[in-house]
């Protein structure tokens, strides 16, 4: 959080200007300020004890051999980046890297598209438009591990019924291997992460295009700016802000997913699904490697902190347009 | 005004397709779960004789559990509004010099994966004694609540008219009065919003659920439903009857607060 | 000095918690107790046996037994937080290859304090409960894993059991026909999956040691071989014993590697027609080496000496002969002494091809010790790697090996 310090002076300029044009109450005024931060102290409590504390656990216990016995003895002799040369010497290291790149670019494009034709399509006006778009937010709303537990029986190679039609429409023989077969299972997921993710982006980019201002078509169509030419001319730019946070936010949010890959596949076969959050699970929760398993938590957070700030940038940026 | 709507209808048929196939996955989970007679081969397209079997296992095996989620989740509720909403009102209304760290802070607290912190947090709570602990397991469930409740609280309560507060405490009223009596009516929708969302990421946890209970005791539903699919599946009613059961609380939500469902989604994005 | 605000912190709603659940976590007695408490991973009905042999022997004793029965996958979990907040049972049950991990942590004390030499067990049950030269634990019963085959299918197709890899293969592929697959296995990436293909390793030479070796690749390469030419599905990368027991009740297997503890849910299908064989060798000659399983009994080192020396007396009960015998019918085990399990093969022709299984069966744990995760688990990977097509066996050894 060091780089907090560095956005805060432009942040906290506006406050500051503000409490210059308050009246000036001299007396009380340390009791008052006192009596305003009773109002955020339990929640910078909360934050430094679930957010502030695991991330400096974490990072001291990636220094650690943190295992079954430290349990019994209560000691974890500092290794220094032991830890790390071992999870980023091990091959499944570049695997995991690999998946997640394209666990996460995969579904983010998906989502995105799909998001986007879907929302253009809702801004039509038609009867039942409320109503499905509200329908449309199920799947955003169920227990993601719900989720997961459909998804695999639809997919399920002999029985499921993904299978079963393509087999009756003759598009495949013996059916496709979704969650056997190392070539496809990672598309099987970020098929159903996709499925997961449209319902958000189409209810975020849908009010990002019912924010621009009817006037600028209308202006438009009397240039001649209608079909593809008003889309790219007038939609995108205006839409920019907005994609921009849906895009970043979509990057975070794919990073951490944990829930559909260990209800489809458990980051198999082969590891071929592994990504690195479920990588840190493994090592910390099942092999009770809990040093290795921190120290991929923590380059799990070094990647996700990047995208923050290009989030935080990204939206003060939208906020000042 | 008649002929433009019927020109519309291909829309509206399209629109039904595209829904069709978006909710394809929900109407299989419930077609399963229905059908308890089928064993690990295949379901119909439709339940022509339908079972409750597979309710009545689900509710066997899992009504514990369901229980425990309920818990889990309203406890998670209450705990994270008593943090969230006069941090947001502190964050929207007061002038204080630390406080656009405490927004950035936030906004960063909802960007760190959930397996960092139960990481960290399952050694601290082996510690505490707070493994298989439903107080555990609210405090921890309610780290995906609180940024997301704050950040659309203050949104709202940024809005309130100052005029109205000021003239609570120009009668006399202590913050803490004006809180309590004006701003927390006002906010009442948002509050809601806040509230329901709250539930609902505490009702689908499952990494939490996961790391930090060892099995037995303390089993929040979404963790028996991973326990039915990680061993091999002999029936799928069941299993998707519990599914079915584990989202009654979002469809219920969805038709009783529609309005605050969208605003959710938005106010959680752009905050 | 942050740092100690944060713990007072915790400390604080750790107090609240407490007090909101009427602070539940049992505390440990001092003294003599006349209670002892044991821990076991068993699901009823078996449990239920348990209950009975755990009270019987502490009456035997003179103490009562309080007993819990944790699901079996988070069982070590729970030990790991019961050994930091010094929670351990009395007496603690454990798979048989996860001993020698714990004892090396120090939570278990020798069973030798309390009397317990395992004289007349077989070798490998003792090898399995043993940690640098001390007995930890002690497995009353023991099971391992053999060939099941559906006798109907096999006689129609006019079929013996396969006594070869060869004809293993042969086999396999003649008996796959539509949606029935010759042979199923388990070949799922976790412990599972490692111990089903022990047999075809060991019994070949192979070692886990060093699992980069030809013989251990043979092994692999049948399983791939069969994987390939379908006569076995895809989907043995995902499946668990379990799953491969569903496939054989529905008839989408012929035959099949599992463990005589599927014994009571094979029975809930009277019109299927099974039985057991070894698991063949390359050549029919080869002895054959199955993986060692069954749950140990242990005592932890709870620091309370005069608990702890009536739960030596209580685990020397439990696995004593009689005990033994009871608690190997319940499960389809075999009682861990080998004159005992003569007399029970004796009667009982289900259990006796694992009689001799189980005589020169091998501790997963006995060579690498505490190692055997580590080494199980590149195993598995190997197995992946080699049954999904992604590389050679030769090559996937290769690099599960290097890690």
């Amino acid at each position: 959080m060091t780089s907090a310090t560095t956005v805060a002076p432009t942040a906290s300029s506006p406050a500051v200007t503000a409490r210059r044009g308050e009246s000036p109450r001299r007396r009380g005024r340390g009791g008052e300020r006192v009596v305003q931060w009773l109002f955020i102290a339990p929640a910078v409590v909360y934050i430094a004890l679930f957010f502030g504390y695991p991330i400096v656990q974490n990072t001291l216990m990636s220094f650690q051999d943190y295992t079954t016995k430290t349990f019994f003895t209560g000691e974890a002799p500092w290794v220094g980046f032991a830890n790390y040369a071992t999870v980023i010497g091990s091959s499944l290291f570049s695997t995991t890297l690999i998946n997640t790149g394209l666990f996460t670019v995969g579904s983010i494009i998906g989502q995105f598209v799909v998001g986007i034709a879907l929302a253009l399509f809702f801004r039509k006006k038609f009867p039942l438009n409320g109503v499905l778009r509200s329908l449309l937010l199920v799947p955003w709303l169920l227990p993601l591990i719900a989720s997961s537990a459909v998804w695999k029986w639809m997919l399920d190679q002999d029985s499921g019924v993904i299978n079963q039609s393509l087999q009756v429409l003759h598009l495949t023989a013996k059916g496709v291997p979704w969650l056997n077969d190392p070539n496809v299972a990672l598309i099987a997921v970020i098929m159903v992460n996709i499925w997961l993710g449209i319902p958000f982006n189409v209810t975020i980019l849908y009010s990002g295009l019912q924010d621009i201002p009817q006037e600028l078509y209308e202006a438009g169509s009397l240039d001649g700016a209608t079909g593809w030419k008003s889309f790219r001319y007038i939609t995108w730019p205006n839409l920019r802000p907005v994609v921009s946070v849906v895009l970043v936010l979509g990057v975070v949010y794919t990073l951490k997913v944990l829930d559909i890959i260990l209800g489809l596949t458990g980051g198999g076969p082969a590891n071929s699904t592994e990504t690195l959050a479920t990588n840190a699970y493994h090592l910390s929760f099942v092999d009770f490697t809990f040093g290795a398993g921190a120290a991929v938590s923590n380059i799990l957070i070094i990647i996700s902190l990047l995208f923050s700030f290009i989030y935080l940038r990204v939206n003060r940026r939208a906020v000042d347009e | 005004m008649k002929t433009s709507r019927i020109r519309q209808i291909p829309n509206t048929v399209l629109g039904i397709v595209f829904l069709a196939i978006m909710l394809f996955p929900v109407y299989w989970m419930i077609n399963t779960s229905l059908q308890s007679n089928g064993g690990a081969v295949n379901s119909t397209f439709f339940p022509y004789n339908p079972s409750f079997a597979g309710y009545a296992q689900a509710l066997h095996d899992q009504s514990g559990n369901l229980l425990t989620s309920l818990i889990v989740s309203l406890g998670s509720v209450v705990l994270s509004l008593i943090i969230a909403a006069p941090a947001a009102y502190a964050l929207a209304k007061f002038k204080l010099r630390w406080i656009s760290i405490v927004l950035i802070a936030l906004l960063i607290a909802q960007m760190i994966p959930g397996i960092v912190i139960a990481n960290a947090l399952y050694t601290a709570y082996n510690n505490l004694g707070l493994l298989n602990n439903i107080p555990g397991l609210i405090l921890a469930d309610a780290s995906t609540s609180i940024p997301f409740a704050i950040l659309i609280l203050r949104a709202f309560m940024g809005s309130i008219p100052p005029s109205l507060i000021e003239a609570a405490r120009v009668d006399g009223a202590s913050h803490f009065r004006a809180f309590v009596s004006i701003v927390i009516p006002i906010s009442r929708n948002s509050i809601i919003t806040a509230g329901l969302f709250g539930f609902l990421f505490t009702w689908s946890d499952f990494i939490f659920a996961l790391t930090l209970t060892t099995g037995g005791s303390v089993t929040p539903v979404t963790l028996g439903i991973y326990t039915y699919i990680s061993s091999s599946v002999q029936n799928w009613a069941p299993v998707m009857a519990t599914a079915v059961l584990s989202s009654i609380p979002a469809i219920v939500l969805l038709i009783v607060a529609q309005k605050y469902i969208a605003a959710g989604a938005l106010g959680g994005a752009v905050k | 000095m942050r740092k100690s605000t944060i713990a007072v912190a915790i400390a604080a709603s750790v107090a609240l918690a407490a007090a909101m659940t009427g602070c539940s976590s049992g505390s440990s007695s001092s003294g003599a107790a006349k209670a002892l408490t044991v821990e076991d991973y068993y699901s009823q009905p078996n449990a239920g046996t348990f209950d009975k042999i755990y009270q019987a022997c502490g009456k035997s004793i003179g103490v009562t037994v309080k007993s819990t029965h944790v699901p079996g996958a988070g069982l070590i979990a729970k030990v790991l937080q019961q050994s930091s907040s010094k929670t351990l049972p009395d007496v603690l049950m454990l798979d048989n290859p996860d001993v020698q991990q714990i004892a090396s942590s120090g939570a278990l004390s020798p069973l030798s304090n309390y009397g317990i030499t395992g004289k007349g067990f077989a070798p490998g049950v003792l090898s399995a409960g043993t940690y640098k030269g001390d007995l930890y634990g002690l497995a009353p019963a023991v099971n391992s894993i053999a060939l099941f085959y559906n006798t109907d299918i096999l006689k129609a197709a006019g079929i013996t059991p396969p006594k070869t890899w060869a004809e293993l293969k042969t086999d396999a592929s003649a008996l796959t026909k539509g949606k029935q697959y010759g042979f199923a296995f388990s070949g799922i990436n976790t412990y599972e999956g490692t111990w089903q293909f022990l047999p075809f390793m060991w019994t070949n030479g192979g070692d886990e040691k060093n699992i980069d070796t030809p013989q251990t690749a043979e092994a692999l390469q049948l399983l791939t071989s069969m994987v390939q030419d379908g006569s076995t599905s895809k989907s043995v990368v995902n499946w668990a014993q379990s799953d491969v027991l569903n496939q054989f009740t529905a008839g989408k297997a012929a035959m099949m590697i599992n463990g005589p503890w599927q014994f009571p849910v094979l029975a809930k299908f009277p019109n299927l027609h099974w039985a057991t064989a070894p698991i063949p060798g390359k050549n029919a000659t080869d002895v054959p080496v199955a993986p060692l399983g069954g749950e140990t009994f242990n005592v932890p080192n709870t620091g309370n000496k005069a608990n702890m020396s009536l739960a030596g007396k209580l685990v020397a009960c439990i696995t004593n002969d009689k005990n033994m015998v009871t608690e190997a019918k319940i499960g389809g085990y075999v009682p861990s002494k080998i004159s005992i399990a003569a007399q029970v093969a004796a009667s009982d022709p289900q259990i006796a091809s694992f009689a001799t299984i189980v005589k020169t069966a091998r501790a997963r744990t006995g060579e690498l010790g505490a190692g055997w995760p580590a080494a199980a688990t590149k195993i598995y990977t190997a197995e992946q790697l080699a049954l999904t097509g992604k590389l050679s066996p030769a090559a996937a050894l290769k690099q599960a090996q290097n890690g």
